[in-house]
């Protein structure tokens, strides 16, 4: 059967060069999440489902909490003070989606990359030195963004694609797609992104977001090396 | 006949709601507190609930409390306290004329829309149409005739040989669908303002003006101007000219008066006129600006109103639209509360028209009352040279 479209050559992880963030030695802040569930139609339509999202929400917010331990450094939730200007902070998820969005465009597939951005082992990204003065990020060394997105193939989808794979005609079902980035806070620096469009883990139950996490963080700089699989899969 | 009767209600009575409501169907029994029920509507929500979370902290909501109060008053009064009390509105800054809804109760109104409104009533009709929208749901079903429209669709080009014709008549439907969608939410706008104080006729006369200014529009572009009376293929919503035609005749079947509340209206803007003004002009947008500063200075030419055209006609900047722009900024000054700017507009109109001292003399006088302006040591190189 006919599964997916090829897949084009991508990266899926940036790292800034030389960069390493030492177990134990830096605060980070959880950003809100950017969660997104629901189905796919036959035609192909997201029909989003508020029950999977709430539900999504939950698992993924707990399954970053194990997943802390192994990382190694404290990370905490984002905590908004009363008095803050909401603005600014829309305006820095705004911006963060919009960079990270063009690191996947522009980076991640080689042959798709700006000319600026062309030399090997080069990655330079960056929201700006006024991320310092986001309010509630005083105490904080990095900003952890982290989005996922899924529409899972509703059942005409998938019977769909039985009978385009017998027509040779390509339809995929299911869209299960997700990043997450960390941005040092001191000097608005993207220093790490991991990008995938097809994601593992069903985030609608607690084993399946622990997955979605543990492939979100794949690459997370300065963590033990074969920690987070092994950390994670022994707390349950 | 009908036509005179409103009319001469218009001008005689104060208000007749209850005579209107007596023409008209009744508006359908309203839900306060609706909650979303099936897994569609309740995803309709979900989303729209994360659209307002941005739209709640986006930079371009107009945070006004009196302007916001204001605006929130004419949806009150126009759909009335229970219903209003279930939406949250929001006002944009975008030089253009819109208004939108979403399924969760979200109300944007563009402030391109309340410059160029003239009273409460037209106002009224604008959100009551936007408020139809979600009284009738329109956001589930549109998704749901969207979702059943793409899967036969989606079918057909695995199944049925040849299924282009069959594809264009679907994708034609999910138009007409829209349109059909705009044209009851219009309808039962005009129903609203026939129970409200305001007379439903201004539903009309919005779209007339919305017809006028795309016509100016057009000749200042070199266009033809055209106003059909069918909707394209493509189109999302009824046309103009239908739209202005059947609320028209909607209005004349209701035949209800009261006040449209136009000094009211001109009053509550007044403050921000001139911020909506100079973000219209920097559209370049000369005819479709010109008439929409014609139709302001309906009751005559005010201060701000001079200023914005000779802004215009100085943005634009051929050698006869300098000297008119000199005038216009000559007028506004007249009036005796022009904006420090008028003289640095002047100045620069006068500059370029070869008019050296008087240019100098215009912009030293905008120093001298704006001295901590942005542009001011610029200035002063023109007027040391």
């Amino acid at each position: 059967m006919l599964t997916s479209v090829p897949v084009f050559a991508q990266e899926k992880t940036g790292l800034k060069p030389g960069f390493q963030l030492k177990p134990g030695t830096a605060r980070i802040v959880l950003l809100r999440p950017s969660i997104k569930v629901g189905a796919q139609s036959t035609g192909g339509m997201f029909e989003p489902n508020a029950d999977w999202t709430a539900q999504a929400r939950e698992n993924i917010a707990a399954a970053l909490g194990l997943a802390q331990t192994s990382l190694g450094n404290i990370v905490g939730d984002y905590v908004e003070p009363g008095n803050a200007d909401p603005a600014m902070l829309a305006e820095y998820q705004e911006l963060f989606d919009a960079v990270a969005q063009s690191v996947i465009e522009y980076q991640f597939f080689p042959g798709n990359r700006l000319p600026t951005k062309k030399r090997d082992g080069q990655f330079e990204w960056s929201l700006g030195a006024d991320v310092a003065r986001l309010p509630g990020l005083a105490g904080a060394d990095y900003a952890l963004f982290v989005t996922t997105e899924d529409h899972f193939g509703s059942t005409g989808r998938k019977v769909l694609q039985v009978f385009a794979a017998l027509a040779r005609v390509p339809v995929t079902a299911g869209v299960h797609k997700g990043f997450a980035g960390l941005v040092d806070v001191r000097t608005g620096e993207l220093v790490w992104l991991n990008a995938d469009l097809q994601m593992g883990g069903d985030v609608r139950d607690a084993e399946g977001a622990q997955k979605r996490v543990r492939q979100l963080l794949e690459g997370f700089p300065g963590k033990p090396a074969d920690a987070p699989v092994t950390a994670v899969s022994a707390a349950h | 006949m009908r036509w005179r009767i409103a009319a001469a209600l218009t001008i005689g009575m104060a208000s007749t709601p209850a005579m209107a409501a007596n023409k008209v169907a009744p508006l359908p029994p309203y839900v306060a507190a609706y909650q979303p029920t099936n897994v569609d509507e309740r995803g309709a929500w979900m989303m729209a609930d994360e659209d307002e979370r941005h739209l709640r902290d986006a930079a371009d909501v107009i945070r006004d409390p009196a302007l916001n109060a204001y605006v929130r008053g004419v949806l009150c009064r126009t759909v009335g306290e229970d219903r209003c009390k279930s939406v949250r509105l929001y006002i944009l800054r975008v030089p253009a004329f819109n208004a939108t809804m979403t399924a969760n109760g979200t109300m944007t109104i563009w402030s391109g829309a309340l410059l160029r409104l003239r009273n409460e009533a037209e106002l009224g009709a604008v959100l009551g149409h936007e408020f139809g929208h979600f009284e009738l749901r329109h956001t589930l079903s549109s998704f749901r005739n969207r979702r059943s429209g793409s899967d036969l669709m989606a079918w057909a080009s695995i199944l049925v040989a040849n299924s282009g014709a069959m594809q264009i008549s679907t994708i034609g439907g999910f138009y007409a669908f829209d349109r059909a969608q705009e044209t009851s939410a219009d309808m039962i706008g005009v129903r609203y303002l026939a129970t409200s104080r305001y007379p439903s006729a201004a539903a009309a006369d919005v779209w007339d003006r919305i017809m006028g200014e795309a016509d100016a529009t057009a000749i200042g572009r070199h266009r033809k101007a055209n106003q059909k009376y069918v909707a394209g293929f493509f189109a999302t919503h009824p046309t103009n000219l239908a739209r202005a035609t059947y609320l028209r005749a909607a209005a004349q079947e209701i035949g209800d008066g009261g006040s449209a509340a136009a000094d009211a209206y001109r009053a509550a803007l007044a403050p921000w006129l001139p911020t909506f003004l100079a973000d219209q002009v920097k559209l370049n947008d000369f005819g479709g600006s010109e008439f929409v500063l014609a139709q302001l200075a309906a009751d005559g030419w005010t201060t701000p109103l001079l200023f914005a055209r000779a802004e215009l006609y100085r943005e634009r900047g051929n050698p006869r639209d300098l000297v008119s722009a000199a005038g216009f900024y000559q007028d506004a000054i007249a009036r005796g509360d022009a904006p420090p700017e008028a003289y640095r507009g002047l100045g620069l109109s006068l500059l370029r028209s070869q008019q050296i001292e008087p240019g100098k003399v215009a912009l030293r006088d905008y120093l001298r009352r704006k001295p901590d302006a942005g542009d001011a040591a610029l200035i002063s190189t023109l007027v040391d040279s």
